[in-house]
This record gives structure tokens, sequence and C-alpha cells, in this order.
């Protein structure tokens, strides 16, 4: 199993099949470390177009250094969201999948993962890891990043996505050019930067038993058991044992903390994008600034070789302002594509609260009125 | 209680010499909590053994709370071991250089013990013992968890898990025996975990064992599903014992009492007030989140079609389509 060779490329990825094991390790991973942004290395294999991944590692997190308190907190974050593609894991990572290998686990790389607090994942960090994972030769190019949002996790559903680079955004980066022609040439929006993938979970049958049996009693409890069980339910609550499922979160009513956070976010990602604005509206200025100089030079030189040529003089070249003037470069345009893809990101998380809200509250309005 | 030798000896629990004594501080009964990722791991390590061979073990990874009594397994690696009738060798250069790694990424989880996929104790069991509870390398001065898990085919999934005890009559013999005790262990998850337990959980009775991750709404739907079910239950119950069909119980129907007077009394213009001031804030913010999206939208557009209109075919934007939150 564990050298086997992935079936060649032949047709775009369906899906992203992960295992019951790769999710524990993940939301394990991602929440025992929330809110630092941690990394990890997923490991598995592709079949007809679906991708298995069925281990995962973490990367080993980087110390705050302790000198610098005030931007430590910063620093490792950055420097945490870069591990996977910095050169100093890629030791760690070939041994541990050496290690993996020995004791048959499917020693093949393809892709990594990361934990997001409500969405905010689409940064440059993200992109920039993707990329090398899709570019790299080492690695199969299919390889995908499994985004895990903790705090959405928190709320009831999964919040597990997997996530792809669109070949237009390859196609861009590769020439590590984003201006405005660029994008225009390879088509690019801030809607095709990512292609999501379904995620599908999948039990290996010793967790299919084990999870059977997890739900199922060993035995029915008579009835005095009960009642004790009862009474230790008064007493105290929390030590009686939850089952797995169903899980009654996704019934919170806590609304706030959620809306502010998001909104938050919100305009926070604002801000940046007015930022973006001032820095494009600042070269548009400049550029027409330059532009009005080489007219007014080209003008002038004009008029010069009228009189030139009215004296009979050698004419004097015209293209010379290409020497004398330099237009002042594009700023990449990659953060403020990435930005409104973030905004898009909040805004539909948002809509998708609001539905969900506004259906409990509903409900709850409704369950409350017929009472009365 | 299982001791390996079957001997006659009489095993007891007892410090045989002052040096073996020391290695092993403490044998009172410590409580073992098993996070489910351990779990899962170690039943996929079990899927993927060597086919002939019968068990496979591995270094149980986790905290220990401050006085050593609560030990909580949170993680595990594999180690590959080679067994036969009359010797056991386990890999230990390899366990040595996964530890280093495992710290490297969670440098809180120490090592705490090992796991074998067997329910059964035997001489070797033993020895590996002795060498994770060793000093130096091992738990010294805490004792090492054993943690059994069975995986054959028709029979449930059994959880066992040991500390154990020096025994034997001279110091040669003691390095290879000792007595397992075993101790009491629950399996336990953090709230983060429940969503994707919830996730695996739903998959178990699907037969290609594979599960969708859900969005919210479909969450929530399932949710409310599951409420209804069980108020239909409690109900059914309730209809029965009116009937008398069933012996009331009396803690059962307090229970059911003090759940219902839970509801909140609230007078209706409160609740009317309340309703009102919340949804009005969901709405608005979905509301200004939407307009935020179409403005976002527009500026790309605009700005691609600025640099778009000297080329001869204007760039084609998938369409986006910006839904008003839905007014009720």
């Amino acid at each position: 199993m564990a050298d086997k060779v992935a079936t060649p490329p032949t047709g775009p990825l369906k899906g992203v099949r992960v295992d019951a094991l790769v999710v524990m390790k993940i939301t394990k991973h991602c929440a025992s470390s929330h809110p630092t942004l941690v990394t990890g290395q997923l490991l598995g294999l592709e079949q007809d177009n679906y991708l298995h991944v069925t281990h995962s590692f973490a990367f080993p997190t980087v110390e705050a250094q302790p000198d610098n308190s005030f931007e430590g907190s910063d620093k490792t974050t950055s420097s945490n969201a870069a591990a996977p593609r910095a050169k100093s894991s890629a030791w760690y990572q070939t041994q541990m999948v050496d290690c993996l290998k020995l004791i048959n686990v499917d020693a093949n790389v393809v892709g990594w993962y990361q934990s997001a607090n409500l969405g905010s994942f689409l940064n440059k960090d993200l992109v920039e890891n993707q990329f090398f994972y899709q570019t790299n030769t080492t690695y199969n190019e299919r390889t995908v990043v499994l985004v895990h949002d903790v705090a959405k996790s928190a709320q009831g559903s999964l919040g597990l996505r997997a996530f792809r680079l669109t070949k237009e955004f390859i196609a861009a980066r590769k020439e590590d050019k984003f201006t405005s022609e660029s994008l225009v040439k390879h088509k690019l929006t801030y809607q095709n930067i990512l292609e999501e993938i379904p995620v599908t979970i999948h039990n290996s049958h010793l967790v299919t038993s084990f999870v059977h049996q997890l739900s199922t009693p060993p035995k029915p409890l008579p009835a005095p058991s009960l009642a004790h069980l009862l009474q230790q339910v008064h007493s105290q609550p929390s030590a009686l044992p939850a089952p797995l499922y169903p899980n009654f979160d996704s019934l919170e009513l806590a609304i706030d903390p959620f809306l502010e956070k998001t909104a938050e976010n919100l305009l926070e990602s604002i801000e940046t994008h007015h930022t973006e604005l001032n820095n494009t509206q600042y070269h548009q200025r400049q550029l027409a600034r330059e532009q009005a100089k080489i007219a007014a030079w080209q003008v002038k030189r004009k008029a010069e070789n009228v009189s030139r040529a009215a004296t009979k003089q050698e004419l004097l070249p015209e293209d010379e302002w290409q020497k004398l003037f330099k237009l002042p470069q594009e700023p990449s345009r990659l953060e403020s594509l990435l930005n409104s893809r973030q905004i898009e990101q909040y805004a539909k998380q948002t809509d998708g609260f609001a539905a969900t809200v506004s259906a409990k509250m509903f409900g709850v309005y409704g369950g409350l009125q017929a009472e009365m | 209680m299982a001791s390996q030798d079957s001997s006659s000896f009489l095993h007891l629990s007892r410090p045989l010499a002052a040096a073996l004594s020391a290695t092993q501080t403490s044998t009172a009964p410590v409580n073992v909590i098993i996070q489910p990722q351990a779990l899962f791991s170690i039943l996929d390590h079990s899927l993927r053994r060597n086919a002939e061979q019968e068990r496979v073990i591995g270094t149980l990874l986790g905290v220990r709370s401050e006085d050593g009594s609560e030990v909580e397994i949170r993680n595990c690696f594999a180690v590959g071991h080679n067994e036969s009738q009359e010797q056991v060798e386990v890999d230990m250069d390899y366990h040595k250089e996964m530890l280093a790694l495992h710290l490297k990424a969670n440098p809180k989880e120490v090592l705490v013990g090992w796991y074998a996929t067997s329910p059964e104790l035997n001489t070797f069991s033993a020895l590996i013992q002795n060498f994770y509870a060793s000093q130096g390398d091992g738990t010294y001065p805490h004792p090492a968890i054993h943690l059994t898990l069975s995986t054959q085919p028709g029979k449930d999934i059994a959880i066992n898990t040991y500390i154990s005890a020096p025994v034997g009559v001279t110091a040669d013999r003691a390095s290879d025996s000792c007595l397992f005790l075993p101790v009491p262990h629950e399996i336990r998850y953090q709230d983060a975990e429940k969503a994707g337990l919830e996730t695996i959980a739903s998959a178990k009775d699907s037969e290609d064992r594979n599960a969708p991750v859900y969005n919210d709404v479909f969450a929530l739907e399932k949710a409310v599903q599951d409420t209804l079910d069980m108020i239909e239950r409690v109900s059914n119950y309730v209809g029965q014992v009116i009937d008398g069909d069933i012996a009331p119980n009396n803690t059962l129907g307090r229970f059911l009492l003090s759940t219902l007077a839970l509801a909140p009394k609230v007078s209706p213009a409160d609740l009317e007030r309340m309703f009102n001031t919340h949804i009005q804030d969901v709405l608005l913010v979905a509301y200004l989140a939407n307009t935020i999206r179409t403005q976002i939208d527009l500026s790309n557009r605009l700005a691609l079609h600025a640099f778009a209109k000297e080329e001869p075919k204007p760039t084609t934007t998938p369409a986006t389509t910006t839904t008003a939150p839905a007014s009720k």
C-alpha cells in the first residue's frame, strides 16, 4: 500500500474522501491550539478522481520568541501559516513520511490542512502554500488544502472544506504578475481563485463497528438503575456521558458573539479593501500625471521638429520619451483579489447564518406564542 | 487480574530490592481518559498491520494531571515489532525517532505508555511494559499505561487499561515479569470534536461507510428532526403510563415536570419586542453583508472592464446572484 502510485490524472478531482481518523486528528490539532493558526500534512492516495486522505500529521509550531513579546504572537502566526512551504519543515516532513512508510501508512502526500476561525482563511499564505504544493514536482500536482473552521465546528456542524487553486490562478501566479492586464488575459476574477471540492467522510470497518458499539449501551437499563441515573443527572448533570449523536449544538440560540465577530472581520476586510483602493488610485493619479508629462513633451518635441524642418535642420527623434520618462509600476492586484474573495466568503457566511438563525428564532417565537 | 507467569508462584506486589522499588514509586490506581483520536489511530493501525502479524503495538502519548492520578491519552503512534514464539523484537530506534518528531509538533504530549491490539497479556507484554516504565526512556517515575484493544472479528471491540507492579522472585526474573493491574478508563471527547464525531457517527448506518459534510441548514434540520423524535418517544411513554400499560416512575415524572418547567415565561409584549430586535439585528447585518458583496463585485467588474475596453472582447465573469435577505 505504501508504495502504491496514484493513478495518473485523467480528469478533474471529483471529491475528497477523508478518513474518520484524519477528521479526528485535524479537529484535535486545530482545537487544541485554537486560536493560533496551525498546519499539517495530509497523506493518502488517489483513486478514480477521488482523493482519499487516510493519514495526517501536524507540523511543528513555532514557539514565540520570548524577547519580543509584542510582535511575538503575530510573528508566530505568520510563520506557522508559512510552515508548509518553509525549508525548515521540509526535513520534518520527509522524516515523518519515511517513518510512517515503515508502518504501512499511505506515504503519499496529497495536500495539507490548516485551521481557520470563522472563515478567515483566504490570505496570501494559503494561496502561496497551495501554489507550492500544486506546482512542486516531488508531490503530485493533485493536492488539496483542507480548511478546518474551529469556531464553526463548535456551533454544531463540522466546518471542513477542501480547496484547490484554479488553472487560471496557477497560470497567472507562474508569471508572478498580478497587473490588471494579466488578470484580463487569464480571465482571473476573485471568484475563480479557488475551487471548492466536496468533502465526504469515510469510516473503516473497524471504526463503523466501534461507533455502533459506543452508541448502543451494553444492556438495557432496568428500572431501579434508571431512577439512579436520574438522581445522578440531578446531582451533577455534566457527569453523565453525552451521546455521540445526535448533537444539539446547532440548536443554540446565542447569536451575538458570532454576528459580532463576523461583522468585525468584515469591517477589517473592508478596511483592507479601502487601503488597496487608495493604492490603486494613487497609482492611477501617478500614471495620469506621467502621461500628461509625456504628452506635453511630445507636443514640445513636435513643435521643435516643425521649426527644425522649417530651418532645414536634422529632425530630433520623437520616441526619446521612452528613455526620459518611466511609467510607474502597477501595484500587484493579488492582495485585493484575495481580499475580495475573503469579503465574499464572510458575506456568504453571514447569509447562511442569518438563514438558520431566523429559522430558529421563528421557531422559538412560534413555540412561546402558542403557549400563551 | 492478569499475571503472565503460569507457574505456581504466589504473585505479590511488593518491593523486591531498593533499586526496583525506586522504579515504581506509585502503583496507586490511576484513572485513564482516552480521547477518540487515539482510539481511531489504533484501529487504523490494526487495519494496516502486516498479514501475518497477530497484533501490533504502539506508543501512547498524552498528558498527566499534576498529582499523576489521571492520565489523558491524547495521541499515539505505531511502532513496528516482530514477535515469535521465543522472542520479541521492538524497533526501539523507530520509537525514539517518532517520539522526538511528535514532541516537536506537540511539546505538551509526553510518553504515557503503550498499546497492543490483542486482549492477551503474555511474557512479552511484561517485557515491553517494563521497557516503557523504565527509567530514562520510559515513563518513570509514573507508571506506564498499557492499553489493549481487541479487534477480533465477530466480537465487540474491548478496551482494557492496565498499569503494572513489579513482581518476580529474583531481580533477574523481575525484568521479564510484572503484574498487570486493571485500571478504570473512560472515553472522553472535547466540545470541538463533537461536530466531527457526529459526522463520523452519521456514516455508521450507510452501506458504503461514507457521509457528506453537512452545511448549517442541514445540520439544523437534522437536529430539529432528532428533537422531534425524542419528544415523540417521551410522549409515547407518557401516553403508555396514562393508559396504564407501563408502571409509572416517580423520578422520571418529576424529571419531566422540571424539564417542562424550564420553558421560560415571558409576557407577549416582551416576547414580541425581543423577537423583533433580534431578528432585525440579524437581518440588518445580513443585508449589509450582501450590499458589501455586491459592491465588491461591482468594483471588481469595473476595474476589469476599464482594462478590457481596449480588447475586442470583454471578459466574461461568471454571473453572481446577490440575494437579499429573505424577509419573512
